[in-house]
């Protein structure tokens, strides 16, 4: 078998490769991954995973044109070969009127605090913690749970033909656990960390098995078509509000997809909605030191006192918006790193005492838009989900759907809770940091017809 | 071609499996290399070429499950990779509640090979460019006579590429398969003032580059952005209550694998799913179940040529076949794998697959759709209502994940009145559950017409192709909600 390089070294080939060819401009970056799962189902592991990846993404320019190529075969003649069919292929292109040059060099990287190296080893504590989240679940009350269970570390590698050169790991680990005590009585748990001492299994697993003993005898909503209060979790309100984050990448505004298209500056959510991407900090589970051009990273405010402040953006982007880069290439589309909503003053009592007609929401999946450009959504509540009236929770409630708008529900934010919780799961692709968000006005729906009968 | 040495790899990995002490064994070189191209407002973007190859494990010690995989192609990383999954299903298993067999499916030995006239492989981005930008140009052209109704945004990706698998397992199955494929990818915006309407387009078959010309992409494109700038400029507020609603192959198949395909999966019956994409409101004991009317008809067919969701073997390494989900309102098959097969004591249909070697092969549908009937064309069924909607396409959706409160909202939608379409309406909603959709099903137009769709599931996510489709379908007396 052929030698397989270290990162560092087979950046250097292959921007050696890539300027012997006769390209102006290259970036190589390895990106190599070390992911541990287990998952369970009927409170049984269903299956262990380690999967091991290094990957490199190329990105040649020459005279204008431009190619991106991404390769998982690291060996020294797979990389040439390829970096080879990459310039062959770009050479046949056009120029690219858009074309943006490399700055001469990234801007130098601050330092962040090294990721959690018990996280290297997780497959030494995977067990362990099912054992603990699914026992604190069945101490709660659950029958059965379901849910996964992994960890991953993740470096990135840079070099750049214009002199940019860094290295970053990050980890994290994520617990989503599902706890049933019938078919239609189901709570959620999840539990989001970048250290292994802020990971708290056997919370999410309680909270689960809790709501999974609430929801027993939920029943359908009685009213159809109305508007109702509705406090959302921080897994349900991540789920939303995240996708802002998405909706202000350069890219969603210029293709048309998104409903923040011309609103900088504007108003687009209630006062007391901050949302901020963050690059890299304390706790975040997807922290970067430099993006994919090799730009630092930063915070970059998206909303404040519910004005839109920025859109996010690569070097292209940022050139046709005549401002500077916010860090967050993606070389074709700029994106949210981590995300954080700014904590509000509220308890979460507080928060239900304020609702006079209303449902708590504690989790939701299936989130769809009718129109990206006007943010008109619906999305499907599961899991504990309860009616509220009078300040009091009353009832689990089973069958809804939210059917809104994104920028309607946002301009319609009234509180949000001082506890904030990170989210990443199936639902949240961008690792958010998240309070209790009460909202007024919400379209809430049911579906005709009956239930068959349940099985067993 | 896969590299003879990367097979052996995978031969090598089952052997040393069995020899850690694995009672099954499976490993799966699986990779690709593609193409891509995106246009954004007419303005190319850099082209995108993959290469990505790897190995996948899977192994069952003590009646517990090990998956590993990496793309570190040497025969020292997969002697690593397959002790770390070995040693990492042995620890788990006192934390294993329900033993895992795979059960006596029959494994085939066989090369797959889908035909191909224009080869994918090294497909010339300059030509995909060329290809979108002519479809850009004849979006454009259309504003011209739309009375002042853009379409300023259009998104659009094409892609080709070559997927490339070997699967060996510790019971006798060889596979080697080799499947080429073509997609396309939309989302077009028409505004008109401060109204907006979106369409999004997706095509996928599996073949040669012949695929552009045989879909009629161009054309295809084209009559999408036409329909979209009427809907902008000419729909009125739909109707409300109780009626009739013919859905068209679109909605047919969508609706055919959300509340259908999805649910009569056994792994989501089992509870496998529980935490991410969901169960079911079927239990193991509901084949049999009455669940639609005598006219409900639903299967799912891998074997399809030409389809995005073929794959005649899967990758447990079994021959996969037709299954007929519902038939005459009744459920009567289950999609299965191996251990769900063998769990349930039933004879096992090949449904098990993987995104790429980093994903584990699970339980999905292929082609899924509603059976055509009788009727002899849409106008033929459209006859039989008074006063109804024909809902044509569809925008958003989504459905709970037991699949039984599930809503279509319609983009392209006509009032049908005395046996004809007459204006086109506004986004009606169909929100309906699984039994009183599929009890309602009056009729079947003998057109069969299918879409591409990428299907998410698993844990890690794993987007796979598939088709959904069906002819048109009567529904009798549902509910329409929410026009506007």
């Amino acid at each position: 078998m052929a030698k397989m390089m270290d990162p560092d070294e087979s950046n250097e080939f292959g921007v050696g490769v890539a300027r012997r060819l006769g390209a102006d401009e290259a970036i190589l970056m390895t990106v190599i991954s070390s992911e541990r799962m287990a998952s369970f189902a009927n409170s049984s592991v269903t299956v262990t995973k380690n999967v091991n990846e290094s990957g490199q993404m190329v990105y040649l320019a020459k005279d204008g044109r431009r190619i991106i190529g991404s390769s998982s075969n690291p060996e020294k003649s797979s990389l040439e070969r390829f970096i080879g069919l990459l310039y062959k292929s770009m050479m046949s292109l056009p120029r690219d009127a858009r074309y943006v040059p490399l700055p001469s060099r990234g801007r130098g990287y601050r330092p962040r605090p090294g990721h959690d190296k018990r996280l290297e080893k997780a497959e030494a504590l995977i067990s362990g913690y099912v054992e603990e989240a699914v026992g604190a679940a069945e101490s709660a009350g659950a029958r059965r749970t379901a849910g996964s269970l992994g960890s991953s570390v993740t470096s990135h590698h840079i070099m750049s033909s214009t002199g940019t050169l860094g290295s970053d790991t990050t980890a994290s680990i994520l617990l989503n656990i599902r706890a049933f005590t019938d078919r239609d009585a189901s709570g959620h748990g999840l539990s989001c960390a970048a250290a292994v001492r802020d990971f708290r299994p056997a919370v999410a697993g309680e909270r689960a098995g809790a709501h999974s003993k609430r929801m027993r005898n939920a029943r359908p909503l009685d009213e159809e078509g109305e508007t109702y209060q509705v406090l959302m979790s921080p897994t349900v309100a991540s789920n939303l509000l995240g996708l802002v984050g998405e909706f202000a990448s350069a890219f969603s505004i210029e293709a048309g997809t998104s409903y923040l298209v011309d609103k900088l500056g504007k108003k687009v959510a209630s006062d007391a909605l901050e949302l901020t991407d963050v690059g890299r900090g304390d706790g975040c589970l997807q922290a970067r030191t430099f993006d994919d051009e090799g730009q630092a990273t930063q915070s970059t405010k998206l909303i404040e006192g519910g004005v839109l402040k920025s859109y996010l953006h690569n070097l292209s982007t940022a050139k046709r918006f005549k401002t500077k880069s916010t860090g967050n290439a993606g070389l074709i589309e700029p994106g949210p790193w981590n995300l954080e909503i700014g904590a509000g003053d509220s308890s979460y009592d507080e928060m239900v005492k304020e609702m006079r007609q209303g449902l708590v929401l504690t989790s939701n999946w299936y989130t769809r838009f009718k129109n990206y450009r006007t943010g008109e959504f619906s999305t499907v509540p599961r899991d504990g989900t309860y009616l509220v009236k009078s300040g009091e929770v009353k009832a689990p409630i089973k069958g809804v759907r939210i059917s809104d708008s994104l920028e309607r529900m946002s301009s319609s934010i009234r509180l949000l809770s001082k506890e904030r919780e990170w989210v990443q799961w199936w639902e949240v692709d961008t690792p958010t940091l998240c309070p209790w968000v009460l909202v007024d006005g919400v379209t809430v729906t049911k579906a005709y017809g009956e239930s068959p009968p349940q099985g067993s | 071609m896969l590299l003879e040495e990367y097979k052996d790899l995978a031969d090598y990995c089952v052997r040393e499996a069995r020899r850690l002490g694995a009672e099954y064994a499976e490993a799966r070189v699986h990779g690709g290399k593609g193409t891509g191209f995106l246009l954004k407002n007419g303005e190319p973007q850099p082209s995108m070429i993959d290469d990505s190859f790897g190995i996948a494990a899977r192994v069952i010690v003590g009646g517990a499950m090990g998956f590993g995989a990496t793309n570190l192609l040497s025969r020292v990383r997969v002697k690593d990779l397959t002790a770390t999954t070995v040693n990492m299903a042995r620890s788990s298993a006192p934390l294993v509640r329900e033993r895992i067999a795979m059960g006596e499916s029959k494994t085939a030995t066989r090369k797959v090979r889908v035909a191909e006239k224009e080869p994918v492989e090294g497909a010339d981005p300059n030509w995909l460019k060329s290809l979108l930008l002519e479809i850009d140009r004849s979006v454009v052209k259309l504003e011209a006579g739309a009375g002042g109704i853009k379409i300023p945004n259009r998104i659009m990706v094409a892609s080709a590429g070559v997927e490339e698998k070997y699967i060996v397992t510790s019971d006798g199955a060889k596979v080697e398969s080799r499947v080429p494929r073509f997609n396309f990818f939309g989302i077009l915006t028409a505004l008109k003032g401060g109204d907006a309407a979106q369409r999004m387009i997706q095509r996928g078959e599996t073949g040669g580059l012949e695929i552009v010309k045989r879909i009629r992409l161009l054309e295809l494109v084209e009559e999408e952005a036409q329909t979209l700038m009427e809907v902008l400029g000419q729909a009125e507020k739909a109707p409300t209550g109780i009626m009739d609603v013919v859905l068209s192959p679109e909605l047919s198949g969508i609706a055919a694998h959300e509340s259908v395909g999805h649910p009569q999966e056994a792994d989501r019956i089992l509870g496998r799913e529980g935490a991410q994409a969901g169960e079911s409101y079927l239990s193991r004991d509901s084949l049999g179940m009455m669940v639609g009317s005598d006219e409900a008809y639903v299967s799912d067919d891998p074997t399809i040529d030409h389809s995005n969701g073929y794959s005649p073997v899967d990758d447990e390494g079994v021959v996969s076949r037709k299954r007929k989900l519902i038939v005459g309102g009744r459920i009567t098959e289950f999609l299965q794998n191996r251990s769900t097969s063998s769990l349930l004591g039933v004879k096992n249909n090949g449904s098990s697959r993987s995104a790429g070697f980093d994903r584990e092969p699970i339980i999905r549908m292929s082609n899924t759709f509603v059976e055509p009937g009788d009727y002899a064309t849409t106008e033929e069924l459209i006859k039989e209502v008074s006063d109804g909607i024909y809902l044509k396409s569809f925008t958003e959706w989504n459905i709970d994940d037991k699949r039984l409160n599930q809503r279509y909202t319609g983009l392209e939608a006509y009032r049908i009145k005395d046996g004809e379409t007459t204006a086109l309406v506004r986004a009606p909603v169909l929100e309906i559950t699984t039994p009183a959709l599929w009890g309602s099903v009056k009729g079947r137009s003998k057109r069969l017409e299918f879409e591409a769709a990428s299907c998410g599931k698993g844990d890690p996510m794993q987007g796979i192709p598939v088709w959904t489709g069906g002819p048109d379908t009567l529904l009798a007396g549902v509910r329409i909600v929410g026009g506007s």
